[in-house]
């Protein structure tokens, strides 16, 4: 993938543009905002991971700049902590996810990975979610692994339709408190993990194959080979 | 220059004693003038009443008879007598107490000058046409004018005496104001130099300077108070931060001599420390929060459900029981994630500091004007000393110093209350010990 980041803060932009490099993305890098845009708007990239608060031009004005010239490129911003409020402007003002300083480059790297690859939505069959041998019907809130039926605890279903709509990318702990949880902190008990096994012996019972991968160190996954 | 002075009070009460120095200005021209002019129209009826009678007679008797009623006139003459003069046709003086220095007119004359024997005068005067003649009878004016001069003369002492005591109570006012507000000025720069401890002394008299003195003394409290709590949990937060830095300072220096587990000690370390920051900020941020919050409709009833159902299967790993009581349909106002956080943070201390077999529950009920959730167990519960303390920042109950956690979960949990415009209370009952947090409904 191409990749923008527009990051003032020199260690930060190099620790960045480093962990991409090495996983073979193209890097570009900008300073500050006003160039950031610039070569933003030159267009071409995959994805843009900009910080909040720029000399110049502010991470947020950057992003509605760039939503108002009708440019869609996926943007990550990022932030320190402590922005409940900012959060809700970055995403009201365009940006498609959120990052909190200080983040593992795990992290970051899998949210640019479900930035970039957003799924199109599909016709009739929307509703049914298929990834391997796994069937996940949204609307009648079923689930069946070849054929059977597994039954589930309402966590364990949102947390199944999660991971199966970003099917063979990482989620992260802290993605999945997000979407599923609905949670902008972080817990000190496992619930992620708690729910996780709780679902995958659902799903794995009678079952030779893992139907979760653990990817350690980063997060989850479903491959559906 | 002039609006600066007008907005003194030595300038409002000089502006007073102008208003009514004009009114009283005023109200004496006015007596005198309806006093003016009833002195006059009681000289010209009595100069018409002494013609009519003059006329009587010449209508009887001639001339000759009018000549002889002045000259009886004039013999009887006392202070307040009138003044006759007589002419034949050709103006010559036929009876006369008065010699005219005014040409004679027909009809009123109000100035008339004549002279009687060497002393002049000023009258009022009718003169009135008779057959062969003309009759002019005189009213002196000198008692006119010295009633005016009288009246003139006490409307401007009262004016003078008016000026004088406005002027002298704007001087008197303006000092007592200023040296009334001299005492909050002092006490001001007082606090301006670092004093807080200063007060603007009170003299009890409830009067509005004792009141604005009570008010002023109420709102020093209240940032004294701030400013204590400031400076207590910065030193808290000092405080609280020096054990883990420390820590990270000791493994560090294990790193440097190749112990390889050092580094990752030291990694899990400033992680810890990054999450202490994080929950600062956090609770800082909520408290001030509350009033630009975006609020939306919760539906209480359900997170509560959501809530339970995460955290059951981790109750029931750590050995606890998890059951749940909750009226449906309770809806507020609010921040989803900031109620969910508070949850979670109760939800995690019940694990935390419980022993296994510990049963929980999670309820929540309308109390007339709140909601209260209440998260309580039958575990041990904290002794009545910590209690006290227990929402405040890094405050941590003796007996679970050396286990997980910083002691700010529940200061968090007070301040996501306090931000909703409720409050974070314990509950005891006979078998339980909890938190129950107020919502407004």
């Amino acid at each position: 993938m191409r990749i923008l980041i527009v990051e003032d803060d020199s260690d930060t932009r190099a620790f960045v543009a480093q962990g991409l490099g090495q996983a073979g993305h193209q890097v570009a890098v900008s300073e500050d905002g006003r160039d950031g845009l610039f070569q933003a708007t030159g267009g071409g990239f995959d994805a843009i991971v900009v910080d909040r608060m720029l000399p110049g031009l502010d991470g947020l004005a950057l992003v509605k700049a760039l939503r108002a010239a009708g440019d869609a490129t996926p943007v990550l911003m990022l932030t320190a902590v402590g922005g409940i409020a900012d959060r809700v402007e970055g995403l009201e003002g365009g940006a498609d996810d959120y990052l909190v300083k200080p983040f593992a480059f795990s992290e970051l790297a899998a949210r640019l990975n479900a930035l970039a690859r957003r799924p199109a939505p599909r016709g009739d069959d929307a509703h049914l979610l298929r990834v391997g041998d796994i069937v996940l019907d949204l609307h009648r809130r079923t689930v069946e692994r070849d054929g059977r039926r597994v039954t589930l605890q309402p966590r364990e279903f949102a947390l199944l339709a999660e991971l199966m709509r970003n099917p063979r990318r990482v989620m992260t702990r802290t993605m999945l408190l997000e979407r599923v949880w609905d949670f902008d902190f972080d817990p000190k008990t496992n619930i992620v993990e708690t729910h996780l096994s709780r679902l995958r012996s659902k799903l794995n019972a009678g079952f030779d194959a893992d139907a979760i991968e653990t990817v350690r160190g980063a997060g989850y996954m479903i491959r559906g080979e | 220059m002039l609006t600066r002075l007008w907005r003194s009070t030595f300038g409002i009460v000089v502006l007073v004693a102008l208003a009514f120095s004009a009114a009283t200005l005023a109200i004496g021209a006015v007596a005198y003038e309806v006093t003016h002019e009833a002195l006059e129209e009681q000289l010209d009826h009595r100069v018409a009443v002494e013609t009519r009678a003059l006329v009587a007679e010449a209508r009887e008797g001639g001339l000759a008879a009018v000549s002889e009623a002045i000259h009886l006139r004039e013999d009887a003459r006392n202070e307040a007598s009138l003044d006759y003069l007589l002419v034949d046709r050709a103006g010559r003086p036929i009876a006369a107490t008065i010699t005219p220095l005014t040409p004679v007119e027909p009809g009123y004359q109000e100035h008339f000058g004549f002279r009687r024997g060497n002393v002049t005068g000023v009258g009022q005067a009718l003169a009135t046409p008779l057959p062969g003649g003309m009759l002019v009878v005189v009213a002196d004016r000198r008692d006119l004018a010295a009633i005016d001069r009288t009246l003139a003369s006490l409307f401007a002492t009262a004016l003078a005496a008016m000026l004088a005591l406005g002027i002298g109570a704007a001087v008197l006012v303006g000092w007592l104001t200023r040296r009334r507000l001299s005492r909050i000025d002092a006490t001001a720069q007082a606090i301006i130099a670092g004093d807080l401890t200063q007060r603007v002394p009170r003299d009890g008299s409830d009067s509005e300077f004792d009141r604005l003195a009570a008010t002023l003394n109420r709102m020093l409290d209240r940032i004294a108070a701030l400013m204590d709590n400031l400076r207590q949990v910065s030193t808290d937060v000092a405080h609280d931060l020096r054990t883990p830095l420390t820590r990270l300072c000791n493994q560090l220096d294990r790193a440097a001599t190749g112990d390889k587990d050092a580094i990752e000690a030291a990694r899990r370390q400033a992680d810890d420390l990054l999450e202490i920051f994080a929950a600062l900020l956090r609770i800082a941020e909520v408290e001030g929060l509350a009033e630009r919050r975006a609020l939306g409709a919760v539906d209480l009833s359900a997170l509560l459900e959501d809530m339970a159902e995460t955290y059951r299967p981790d109750f029931e790993a750590a050995g606890h029981t998890l059951t749940i009581d909750v009226m449906p349909g309770l809806h507020i106002e609010g921040d989803r994630r900031l109620l969910a956080q508070a949850l979670s943070n109760l939800l995690e201390n019940t694990l935390r500091h419980t022993p296994a077999g510990t049963a929980a529950k999670l309820s929540a009920k309308v109390s007339h004007d709140a909601i209260e959730v209440t998260l309580e167990d039958n575990g041990p519960g904290v002794p009545p000393v910590d209690a006290k303390r227990l929402f405040q920042r890094f405050a941590r109950a003796e007996a679970s110093r050396t286990t997980d956690g910083h002691g700010l979960g529940l200061a968090l949990v007070r301040a996501i209350a306090v931000g909703h415009g409720g409050d974070a209370l314990l509950s005891r009952s006979e078998w339980a010990f909890g938190v129950t947090i107020r919502l407004p409904r």
